[in-house]
C-alpha cells in the first residue's frame, strides 16, 4: 500500500521526468511532503504558476519530451491556464498536475476550490479529475501516454487532497491502451504513391516544413527528400530548426513576417507540400489566393487538419516519419535548377536588411546570430523581436528555436528559456524578449538566481509595445493608443535580484556586451536600448493575399506587384 | 448547402465526458439542434445521437474533431433518412370540454397514446420521426397545446450490421 502522493512521484520516475516546475499550496501539501523523499526528481520553485507551465513547455520543446508542471487548487490551478492553452495551440507534450479540495468538499465552493477540469476542457488534449486513489496509477500512466503520442498536447490531472493521502496497492498498468485512441501509424500506400507522382510532375515545388517534422523527429528524412528531389524548404515559425538555415535549399520562414522569398515562392510554385504544418492564418494570408498556382499536398497525422483551412489535392495522413520513410525511396532524383535559380534570385533581390548607422533590434539580433553561430537554444517572447529573431537567428539545430506560435503568449520567452536550460544544462540558452513581455514574467529572475540558471536575456528595449505600435502606425493612421511603455531601471532591478547586468546603447559596444554576457558564469540581463520606431518587414497585412507582401522600404528594389 | 445531419457516437463514460463533447461544439461554432445520450449495451459506455446543422465541410470537420476527443470511441454520420430515427414527445393539451373527443381522435389517428387524462388536460405520448411529431403538434394546436417535452432524436443504423 502507498499513498496517492507517492504514486505521483512513482509516475514521474517511471516516465523519466527529472525536473518539474511548480508552486505549493494547501491541498498539495501531502505531495510536497512526499517529494522530500525523492531527490531524483528536482522541483523548481517558480514565482508564479504561469511560469511553471511555460518552463515545462520550454523543457518539452528543448527535449521533444513531456514537461511537467504542478500547482495547488484554485488560483494556483487557474494561473496555469495561459501556459496550458499555449501548449495546446502548439501541440506541446505537457502533464499539468493540480491539487483540488477534498472529494467531500468538491462542489461546495470550498476555500480555493475551482473547477479546473471544466476550465481546461477546451485547452487540453484530455483531462481528469481523480476521485478514487485506485484510479490514480492508471490515470497518470495514461496522461503521459496521451500527452506524448499522436498529436501531442497538454493533459491535466486534477487530484483532490484526500486522494493524495488515500492508500492503495493498485499497480501501474504494464502498457497503456485506450479504446478509441489510436496512435496514427503508417499512411496508406496509395496516398504516398500519389504524392510521389505529383513530385515527379512538378517543375516548381516547395516544401513548407513545420513543427510536425520536429515532433516526429523526421529532420533527416526531410533533408533527404529536399536534396534528392531538389526542393527548396520553407519553414513555418515553429518549424524553424527542422532544416538547417545555412542549407542552400533553406528559404527561412514564410508568412506574415516571413522572408519575401518563401512567401513569393509559394505563390509562384506549382507544388506546395505542407509537411507537419497546419496552414494557419499567419502563414497562408488569404486562403483563397494562397499558393494559387500550386497543387497543395498536406502531410499531417491529425486528419482534422487536412482541409481545415486550405484544400489540398492530395494528403498523407499518418505518422510523418513513417510517411517520409515510404516516400523518399520512391522519389526519383531530380534537379530543378531553373526554379531554384529563380528562388535564389528573389533571395538576392529581396534580402533582409539592417540599415547601418542606427542601433536597431535587427542590429542586435544579427550580432547575436554571428556570436552564437545559430548553435544556441533561443527562446523568444511574442512581438516584433520574435519575428526578427525568426528572420535573423539562423537556427542550425532541431529543438533550438522555441517560440509561442499559436497562442502568441507575451511573457512566455523568459520562463520557457529557463525550462530549456533546465532540460539542456550544457547548451547555451538565450531569451530574446521585448520590454513589454519581459515585464510580464520578470519575477522569475529570482528563480534563475536561486537555481543558478545560466540564461542570457537579450532584452530589446524600444519603449513601445512594438508590434501593436506598428499596426497602429500602418493601419490606424499613426494614432498611438496605450503602446508607449515605461520600464523600471533594469540595472537596479538586476542588482536587486543579483543578476549580472549589461546595458548597451550603441553599435560600438554590441560585440563586447555579447561576448561578456556569454562568458559570465550565471544568468545575465542584457538591455539593448534600441531605436524606438522600427518596423518588421516584409509584412503581409492580416488576411491579405500573400502576393501583396509589403517590402522593407529600405530595400532598394521592390518586386513587381508588391505594395510599398 | 446547409442541412441537418444525424451523428451517432459511442463514448466512454468519465467525469466530464458530456461537458467535453458539448464544449467542442460550442468552441467550433457548430450548432447542435438535438443532443441525446444514454446507457447502451456496453457497460461504462454511452451512445449519443446528435443532430447538427451545417454544410458538408462543417460536417466533415465536426466528425474529425469528435473522433479526436479521447472519450469518443466511434462516430458515424447517418444521412437524415437513414436507419431508424425516432423521438418521443409528451404533449399536454388543454382543450375545451367539447373538444376532448377531437383530441383523442387525433391521437389515435397518429397512433399516439394517452397515458393520462385530467379534468383540464389530455396528455399525449407520441413516438415517431421529428417530422411526424411536428405534424401532430400542428394538428393539436387548435385545441390549446399547453406544454411540449421532447427527448431529442435517437438513431440506429439498420444496414451493414
Amino acid at each position: 500500500m502507498r499513498s496517492g502522493a507517492k504514486i505521483v512521484m512513482e509516475a514521474l520516475v517511471r516516465e523519466g521526468i527529472d525536473t518539474i516546475f511548480g508552486y505549493p499550496g494547501g491541498v498539495v501539501l501531502p505531495l510536497y511532503d512526499e517529494m522530500l523523499n525523492w531527490p531524483q526528481v528536482k522541483h523548481v520553485l517558480v514565482r508564479h504558476e504561469q511560469c511553471a507551465a511555460h518552463m515545462a513547455d520550454g523543457y518539452a520543446r528543448a527535449t521533444n519530451n513531456v514537461g511537467v508542471c504542478l500547482a495547488t487548487s484554485g488560483p494556483g490551478a487557474t494561473n496555469l491556464v495561459t501556459g496550458i492553452a499555449n501548449a495546446m495551440m502548439d501541440s506541446i507534450p505537457m502533464v499539468a498536475i493540480t491539487g483540488n479540495v477534498n472529494t467531500w468538499a468538491i462542489g461546495k465552493d470550498a476555500f480555493q476550490e475551482t473547477d479546473i477540469q471544466g476550465i481546461t476542457i477546451p485547452i487540453t488534449k484530455h483531462n481528469y479529475l481523480v476521485t478514487n486513489v485506485d484510479d490514480l496509477p492508471g490515470v497518470l500512466a495514461e496522461a503521459f501516454y496521451l500527452a506524448n503520442t499522436g498529436r501531442k498536447g497538454p493533459v491535466l490531472v486534477d487530484i483532490p487532497k484526500d486522494v493524495f493521502t488515500a492508500m492503495t496497492d493498485k499497480p501501474f498498468p504494464e502498457t497503456v491502451t485506450r479504446r478509441g485512441y489510436e496512435i496514427p501509424g503508417a499512411p496508406a500506400q496509395e496516398q504516398v504513391d500519389e504524392v510521389a507522382r505529383l513530385i515527379a510532375e512538378a517543375n516548381k515545388p516547395v516544401i513548407i516544413a513545420g513543427q510536425g517534422v520536429l515532433a516526429s523527429g523526421s529532420m533527416d528524412l526531410l533533408r533527404e527528400l529536399a536534396e534528392k528531389a531538389h526542393i527548396p524548404v520553407i519553414n513555418s515559425l515553429l518549424g524553424l530548426g527542422s532544416f538547417p538555415r545555412n542549407h542552400e535549399l533553406s528559404l527561412g520562414m514564410m508568412g506574415m513576417h516571413g522572408e519575401a522569398t518563401g512567401t513569393l515562392a509559394v505563390q509562384d510554385a506549382d507544388l506546395v507540400m505542407g509537411v507537419g504544418i497546419r496552414f494557419d492564418d499567419r502563414l497562408t494570408g488569404d486562403t483563397n489566393t494562397f499558393a494559387k498556382n500550386a497543387k497543395i499536398v498536406h502531410f499531417d497525422l491529425d486528419p482534422s487538419e487536412v482541409g481545415k483551412t486550405v484544400t489540398p489535392v492530395a494528403w498523407v495522413i499518418g505518422d510523418l516519419k513513417l510517411g517520409l520513410e515510404m516516400l523518399v525511396p520512391m522519389v526519383e532524383p531530380k534537379r530543378h535548377d531553373e526554379w531554384v535559380a529563380q528562388v535564389k534570385g528573389w533571395q538576392e533581390a529581396y534580402p533582409l536588411v539592417v540599415p547601418e548607422g542606427k542601433f536597431l533590434s535587427r542590429t542586435v539580433l544579427r550580432a547575436l546570430n554571428e556570436h552564437t553561430k545559430g548553435q544556441a537554444i533561443v527562446s523568444t517572447d511574442v512581438g516584433q523581436h520574435q519575428m526578427w529573431t525568426a528572420q535573423f537567428y539562423k537556427v542550425m539545430k532541431p529543438y533550438h528555436f522555441i517560440s509561442s506560435g499559436g497562442l502568441g503568449t507575451m511573457g512566455f520567452g523568459f520562463p520557457s528559456a529557463m525550462g530549456a536550460k533546465f532540460a539542456k544544462p550544457d547548451s547555451e540558452v538565450w531569451c530574446v524578449v521585448g520590454d513589454g513581455g519581459f515585464q510580464m514574467t520578470l519575477q522569475e529572475l529570482q528563480t534563475a538566481v536561486e537555481y543558478g540558471v545560466k540564461v542570457n536575456i537579450c532584452l530589446l528595449n524600444n519603449g513601445y509595445l512594438g508590434m501593436v505600435r506598428q499596426w497602429q502606425e500602418l493601419f490606424f493612421d499613426n494614432r498611438y493608443s496605450s503602446v508607449q511603455m515605461g520600464s523600471p531601471d533594469y540595472g537596479k532591478l538586476a542588482d536587486a535580484y543579483g543578476v549580472k547586468f549589461f546595458r548597451c546603447t550603441r553599435v560600438e559596444d554590441l560585440d563586447e556586451t555579447l561576448r561578456q554576457a556569454r562568458e559570465f558564469d550565471g544568468p545575465t540581463l542584457c538591455e539593448f536600448v534600441v531605436e524606438m520606431e522600427e518596423n518588421v518587414y516584409p509584412m503581409v497585412p492580416a488576411g491579405k493575399d500573400n502576393s501583396t507582401v509589403i517590402m522593407d522600404p529600405d530595400l532598394p528594389k521592390q518586386p513587381a506587384g508588391a505594395t510599398k | 448547402m446547409s442541412q441537418q445531419h444525424t451523428i451517432t457516437a459511442l463514448v466512454q463514460n468519465e467525469a466530464g465526458t458530456i461537458n467535453r463533447l458539448v464544449s467542442m461544439f460550442r468552441r467550433r461554432g457548430v450548432s447542435l439542434a438535438s443532443f441525446n445520450a444514454g446507457d447502451c449495451e456496453q457497460e461504462g459506455y454511452s451512445r449519443l445521437t446528435l443532430l447538427v446543422d451545417g454544410d458538408e465541410s462543417m460536417l466533415h470537420q465536426t466528425l474529425k474533431q469528435l473522433v479526436k476527443l479521447i472519450d469518443v470511441v466511434e462516430v458515424e454520420d447517418l444521412a437524415a433518412d437513414h436507419g431508424i430515427q425516432r423521438e418521443l414527445a409528451l404533449i399536454r393539451v388543454d382543450p375545451n370540454s367539447s373538444e376532448v373527443e377531437h383530441v383523442k381522435n387525433l391521437a389515435s389517428e397518429f397512433e399516439a397514446k394517452i397515458p393520462k387524462e385530467t379534468a383540464t388536460s389530455v396528455f399525449v405520448e407520441f413516438t415517431g420521426n421529428p417530422k411526424d411529431i411536428e405534424k401532430l403538434i400542428g394538428a393539436l394546436k387548435p385545441y390549446n397545446v399547453a406544454e411540449v417535452v421532447r427527448t431529442g432524436l435517437v438513431a440506429m443504423r439498420t444496414d451493414s450490421v
